[in-house]
């Protein structure tokens, strides 16, 4: 055998123990009516959990949900995160510093977050709307209308550093001489941003925006530390709805059924996304 | 003088900017660091900011709970993980990197990362149901492997690429086997990429909640599901968990700034060339 098979063994000998198998058992485990309570007795029903999940009002709820969660999230850290690294690359002093500092809440176990945030924003004991309520604005973080957008604000907390990070990486390694060509011709600072800074950066941005949006349609630890899916089911997103049905419900074959619909549509996002972004052709 | 005085305004709003920048993020820290240090009958009391600093949560924190026991685990439960990681990751990285015909498998690694983890926690939570491993820290460490082992391979890439090949044909004309000179040659050249793809899957799997969760109980249980579990406490136990979520965080900051500048060639993995 050569050497490259033999190099890559170990790795396809975990991950088809750890991933590929698993992903087998959950298609199957999709066909099944397979419920924790009656684990003895699993019956193949086909593509009923499919017809289940795909009518069952929550889960279009959920879908529905995350897609806006993730869709706003995304774009305010992508703007966020856009303007600060240009406003970074500028600082003659102390980038560094403020590098690190911006950075640090994307390491940070999200959990946490979702409780920081759970007691700064609450509306009996938590201080930004005791000093909100000073200034006469009184609003209920988690309340119906809110509660959606406030996890998105936490989201943007977190992961805008994630952004900044990629962006200061794309800026830094731009050729210079574009940018010194502008400068001569007079082109002001707008004209130099959009038809050569942002154009070069196309690459990053997408690949920026994949990976967020990725990550983004896992949220979970957010809406447990704070809503559960509550008001309602009003924060209720995509994962905190497998996760209900699966383990508080215990119907493990709709909630297979769930996770595979949930893959196919990421699997058609990124597509899109990659088509929607090639670069064009200039004639 | 227009055009300067236009400068001097857009580097001042410029400035303001990233100064507010920081001072949203620093002031959660500062909160939750002010609310470990309360004295826990003025716990969650949000017009006190004038108080004795009291050391109690953090005993409370240190002696009398379950919290050094979560630590352990979560430790204990990451590095395993990573060292599997590495030992997996690290050979195939490097054939990814060197041997033509593995497009696909690169693009296999990246699917494997992009899993959403609500699609592998039904199937491994049953076989680990029926192999009675759930709230033991292997269950936990089988779990985390699945988002950790192709982060540390992507990331691996990406050094490996950087790694000139005259490096390895030399070693060979001097008369080492393939896989001696990627092990005694390439792999010490890589040293900081797997020490950087080491602490990046450690921090992942020191902060996953979602597996942990569900997989552990009170014997394997980690930190961040630890945290989460102070959530139904309310008022006074607000100072145990800012101690909790101290522990949790401070050293993960400590971690990940030693790895910052190899960030984005990680996670870029040779995929993204600029």
């Amino acid at each position: 055998m050569h050497i490259k098979y033999k190099l890559i063994l170990p790795l396809v000998f975990l991950l088809s123990g750890i991933m590929l198998y698993p992903f087998i058992f959950s298609l199957w485990l999709s066909l099944q009516d397979y419920r924790l309570t009656r684990i003895n007795d699993v019956q193949f029903v086909g593509f009923e959990n499919f017809g289940f999940i795909a009518t069952d009002q929550s889960f279009l709820n959920a879908m529905g949900n995350t897609i806006s969660f993730v869709a706003s999230a995304v774009i305010i850290e992508l703007i966020f995160g856009l303007s600060l690294a240009l406003l970074i690359q500028k600082l003659l002093i102390f980038r560094g510093f403020v590098r690190s500092i911006l950075l640090a809440p994307m390491f940070i176990t999200p959990i946490a977050v979702g409780l920081m945030f759970r007691f700064l924003l609450n509306s009996e004991i938590g201080i930004i709307p005791f000093y909100l309520l000073r200034f006469g604005v009184s609003l209920d973080w988690f309340g119906p209308e809110l509660a959606l957008f406030s996890i998105v604000l936490i989201d943007v907390w977190q992961w805008t550093p994630f952004m900044l990070l990629m962006f200061l990486a794309g800026l830094e390694a731009l050729p210079k001489t574009p940018f010194e060509a502008a400068r001569v011709d007079g082109a002001g600072r707008w004209l130099t941003f959009s038809s050569i800074t942002l154009p070069m950066l196309r690459p990053v941005i997408v690949v920026a925006l994949i990976i967020r949006a990725l990550d983004a349609f896992k949220v979970f630890e957010y809406v447990f530390a704070i809503t559960r899916g509550g008001p309602g089911n009003s924060t209720e997103t995509i994962m905190y709805y497998i996760y209900q049905t699966g383990f508080r419900f215990f119907r493990m074959g709709e909630a297979a059924a769930a996770s595979i619909l949930l893959i196919i549509f990421i699997l058609v996002f990124v597509i899109l996304i990659v088509y929607l972004s090639r670069p064009k052709v200039i004639k | 003088m227009i055009v300067s005085f236009e400068n001097r305004l857009s580097r001042f709003l410029g400035t303001t900017a990233i100064f507010i920048a920081i001072i949203l993020v620093l002031f959660p820290f500062l909160w939750i660091f002010l609310e470990s240090i309360k004295p826990p009958s003025l716990g969650g009391r949000p017009d006190i900011w004038r108080f004795e600093p009291s050391w109690e949560n953090w005993h409370e924190i240190v002696f009398n709970s379950n919290v050094p026991l979560n630590i352990l685990n979560s430790f204990f439960i990451a590095l395993i993980t990573v060292v599997i990681s590495l030992i997996c990751g690290a050979p195939a990285a490097y054939a990814f990197s060197r041997f033509r015909g593995f497009q696909g498998a690169r693009y296999s690694i990246l699917a494997a990362e992009m899993m959403p983890p609500a699609i592998l926690i039904l199937p491994l939570f049953l076989l680990l149901y029926k192999l009675e491993l759930i709230d033991s820290r292997v269950g936990v460490i089988t779990a985390h492997l699945t988002f950790v082992v192709p982060v540390v391979a992507w990331f691996l890439i990406g050094f490996f690429d950087e790694v000139p090949k005259d490096l390895e044909d030399q070693a060979m004309i001097d008369g080492y086997t393939r896989f001696q000179a990627f092990y005694k040659v390439i792999l010490p050249a890589v040293r900081p990429g797997l020490a950087a793809a080491g602490i990046f899957g450690f921090v992942l799997s020191w902060n996953d909640l979602f597996y942990s969760l569900l997989l552990t109980g009170a014997e394997s249980r980690t930190l961040p599901v630890a945290i989460a579990g102070f959530w139904t406490f309310r008022g006074i136990e607000l100072g145990k968990m800012a101690v909790a979520i101290l522990i949790a965080v401070i050293p993960v900051l400590i971690l990940s700034y030693s790895i910052q500048k190899h960030l984005i060639r990680g996670i870029g993995g040779s995929g993204v060339k600029y």
